[in-house]
């Protein structure tokens, strides 16, 4: 059985969802990157940037996600906070070529970590470094610096370089989330 | 706290060498991701460059035939689906064109013919006759007694040549110049029917003869031509508002130490106004036309649009650089000024609301959209350097915020305290003060004190018939009352504390709220009642929140107008200083709050446990 079978089972088969918050700057590829995650048949391929929210459901491996899509425009990045007590788990997606936003993605990531309703809390960060197919994409290891997530001590972290439009490297983050998930249920019984 | 990041620039290939009308932020490919386009001057061995970045990254790397004067990009056509944007790149003779960043066009301003007394002087020059040591340096006086404005550029040029190069210049001179290439002094662009971001801009040159031209973005013909100004100006920067087919303002900075505006429909420019000394740079507010100008004399000073200077600052150093930071999302327009001391500071009108520093002294700045980020600060460092700073999304410029020094010193510009006149009685009583200021003291004495000894008096006496109250047990006399408004989830509780007695009043009293701690919060549990004087009326407002922490959903469906059920029922106790049971209670059944008040995340939550618990059971 694999390990986001044994999720499923421990979530009641699939009849709860696991919340995770899919974030990062406008542009970034989020919602091309959910759309990545659902069967090719249930793909819609949106190309506008996202306004304000949606809320998109999908099965990886048996697991049931109920993933929130929050716009990085700038003027809607104050809706994340919303979003922030109800997630067991956060995306946040960087678009590893736009070298000049890094300092923003930082920003927004740190504003995001020091926010009261994730200070301190153990759920688990996934970064996406995307793109890694774009010209003149940083490496994972170079995204890790340009973010500091070296300093975040109070969460389980992960990066890994994606690529939305071909669907590279989704899973193998998508695994080590549900791992982590798993774990802390572990850990609270 | 600063308001600002700091993006990483790989510094050491970067050595620039431009002019604040060099750099322009484009968007070249039509992606929104904006190219910043610097036309460098090029150094030493370097030759002038047209350079492309993309973030702080060089994209492209493009000779360039002379020194650059000005770098615009623009939409040429309004065809859909929208051709990138077209780059200018002003030279002092001519003006490049380029598509997709290749030369496509190159434009000459119209030559005009030479003035009769010019062309005379080089009849004679041209005669083999007057080819010799003593003649021609007669010719050149005469050529110098021509005003240099109107000169050719062969004149200048024959000018600045020694006798004997002169008189090798004229050996070989096979015709005489006759018609004189007017100079590009710089250039702008200028909406022609929209505003919108991608809507097309006309081309607008200014001539060092004084002459503003406006040509056709596609077919580079003269749509316009003005002089500056009645007296001869030299234009040095334009900035333009408006649009040209609907009604426009051309605002230009001159050499001559001042600054003229050309309308839609004039065929001369006006004076605006006049400085002391020489401008440095000129900004436009969008928002009122009015001017903002730095000089040589270190100041920035505000001129309104019709040329009435406003106010001024001096400033500590001198002023290199200015330009405008339009912050849209927080509704205001500061102006950015960069000192020769390194300091940046940023004003709001005459107000300091930010200070950077900048290591070796900027040179040029430029604020606006650079790859996908809207505010970007972008220097060009004395020595070279590019720096790239992003406005904080949280940022905020108000005068309140914190680490904002006023820029007001104290006389300077601040405006005078406003002082009533003195009036006749004042005028009086400070007649007979000085007169008899003794006696006036004294009674003045007096009367206080008469004063507090009848407060203290009265005070004991209600004390004193307190006690009496008090000690006689029941409270008969006080009432309690409650009003509840508001729609939830803060309710405004309002007690009304009445004493009827006739003559005797209350102490010691305090009110004390018993709530279910899981449905209410009350704001102050715990009210201390002052003196209740005899027939009077206290009232005592309290906030009381509904909370639903952890509540059962249902509490999400009770009906408006319906009651707030058993969970709602607050008590309200009337306690006295040394009694163990209260002397009063009443019971307040709390309305429900109104579900259109209720906070989203409270009933998403409430949902949630819900589902919890169906799972569970
Ligand atoms: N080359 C490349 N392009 C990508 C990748 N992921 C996304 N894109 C492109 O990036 C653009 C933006 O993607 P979106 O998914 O709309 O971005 P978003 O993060 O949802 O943006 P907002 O909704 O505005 O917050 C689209 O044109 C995608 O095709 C990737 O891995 N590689
Ligand atoms: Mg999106």
């Amino acid at each position: 059985m694999g390990l986001l079978d044994k999720l499923s089972v421990w979530l009641g088969r699939g009849r709860t969802e696991v919340t995770v918050l899919v974030l990062g700057l406008d542009n970034s590829g989020k919602s091309t990157l959910l759309d990545a995650l659902r069967p090719p048949e249930q793909r819609v391929h949106h190309s506008q940037p996202t306004v304000g929210q949606q809320q998109d459901h999908f099965q990886s491996s048996g697991v049931s996600f109920s993933a929130w899509d929050v716009s990085g425009a700038p003027r809607h990045r104050a809706l994340w906070e919303r979003h922030y007590r109800r997630a067991h788990a956060v995306i946040f997606v960087v678009d590893s070529a736009d070298h000049l936003r890094l300092v923003v993605a930082r920003e927004e990531l740190e504003l995001m970590l020091a926010h009261p309703d994730m200070f301190g809390r153990r759920l688990p960060l996934l970064v996406f470094a995307n793109k890694c197919d774009a010209n003149h994409a940083l490496a994972p290891m170079q995204v890790a610096a340009a973010l500091g997530l070296e300093r975040i001590t109070d969460k389980p972290w992960h990066i890994c370089a994606s690529n939305a439009l071909s669907g590279a490297g989704l899973t193998d983050g998508i695994a080590w989330l549900a791992r982590q998930i798993r774990d802390l249920h572990i850990q609270h019984h | 706290m600063t308001r600002w990041l700091d993006v990483e620039v790989g510094n050491d290939d970067i050595e620039i060498n431009t002019l604040p009308s060099n750099l322009a932020l484009v968007d070249l490919h039509n992606d929104n991701e904006y190219k910043l386009l610097i036309g460098d001057l090029g150094k030493g061995e370097e030759g002038p460059k047209l350079k492309v970045f993309r973030g702080a990254m060089q994209l492209l790397d493009l000779p360039l035939p002379d020194l650059p004067l000005g770098v615009v990009g623009f939409y040429a056509s309004d065809t859909v689906p929208r051709i990138p944007p077209v780059v200018a790149v002003a030279f002092s003779s001519c003006i490049y064109i380029y598509k997709n960043m290749k030369l496509f066009y190159k434009y000459y301003l119209p030559s005009i013919d030479l003035s009769t007394s010019e062309s005379e002087i080089w009849k004679q020059i041209m005669d083999p006759q007057n080819h010799n040591e003593e003649v021609i340096p007669i010719l050149t006086e005469n050529l110098k007694a021509v005003p240099h404005k109107v000169l050719s550029a062969e004149s200048r040029n024959f000018l600045s040549m020694t006798l004997d190069q002169q008189l090798e210049y004229v050996e070989q001179m096979t015709e005489m110049p006759s018609r004189k290439i007017p100079e590009v002094a710089c250039i702008t662009t200028l909406k022609m029917h929209s505003i919108e971001r991608q809507s097309v801009s006309c081309l607008v040159v200014g001539t060092e003869d004084g002459e503003v031209i406006v040509l056709d973005p596609h077919t580079f013909h003269q749509l316009s031509i003005a002089k500056l100004c009645a007296i001869k100006r030299t234009p040095y920067q334009m900035v333009t508002t408006g649009l040209y087919n609907v009604d426009y303002r051309i605002t230009v900075a001159t050499r001559e130490k001042s600054v003229c505006v050309l309308k839609r429909d004039w065929s001369e420019g006006r004076l605006l106004f006049a400085t002391d000394e020489h401008i440095v740079a000129l900004e436009v507010m969008p928002t009122d036309h009015s001017v903002l100008v730095i000089c040589c004399d270190n100041t920035l000073s505000c001129y309104s649009k019709k040329g009435k200077r406003q106010w001024s600052l001096s400033l500590e150093h001198r002023p290199v650089a200015l330009t405008l930071v339009p912050v849209v999302a927080l509704g205001v327009t500061l102006a950015a000024v960069a000192l020769a001391s390194g300091h940046v500071h940023l004003y709001d009108a005459k107000a300091r609301r930010d200070t950077m520093f900048v290591k070796d002294a900027a040179s040029v700045m430029k604020f606006g959209q650079l790859g996908q980020e809207e505010h970007v600060f972008i220097t060009i460092t004395k020595s070279g350097n590019l720096m790239v700073k992003i406005l904080k999304r949280t940022a905020d410029f108000n005068a309140h915020a914190a680490s904002v020094e006023s820029a007001l010193t104290p006389g300077a510009g601040t405006k005078p305290w406003f002082i009533p006149k003195k009036s006749k009685l004042f005028l009086e009583q400070s007649v007979r003060e000085r007169e008899n200021p003794r006696a006036m003291h004294q009674k003045f004495q007096q009367e206080l004190n008469s004063l507090r000894l009848v407060c203290a008096r009265s005070l004991l006496q209600a004390h004193e018939r307190a006690d009496n109250c008090v000690a006689a047990g029941a409270l008969n006399a006080v009432r309690l009352a409650a009003e509840v408004e508001g729609l939830g989830p803060v309710f405004r509780v309002t007690l009304i504390l009445e004493n009827t007695s006739p003559d005797k009043a209350a102490i010691g009293l305090a009110i004390l709220f018993h709530v279910p701690p899981a449905n209410y919060k009350v704001s102050n549990p715990y009210i201390k009642v002052p003196l209740l004087p005899p027939n009077a009326k206290l009232q005592f407002p309290t906030k009381v929140e509904e909370i639903f922490e952890d509540a059962n959903p249902d509490v999400f469906f009770r009906t408006v107008t319906g009651e707030g059920g058993e969970r709602s029922l607050v008590k309200i106790l009337l306690v006295k200083e040394g009694r163990t049971s209260p002397v009063l209670a009443a019971t307040v059944l709390m309305p429900p709050t109104d579900p259109m008040m209720l906070p989203y995340e409270k009933m998403q939550q409430g949902f949630e446990n819900m589902a919890l618990e169906a799972m569970e059971a």
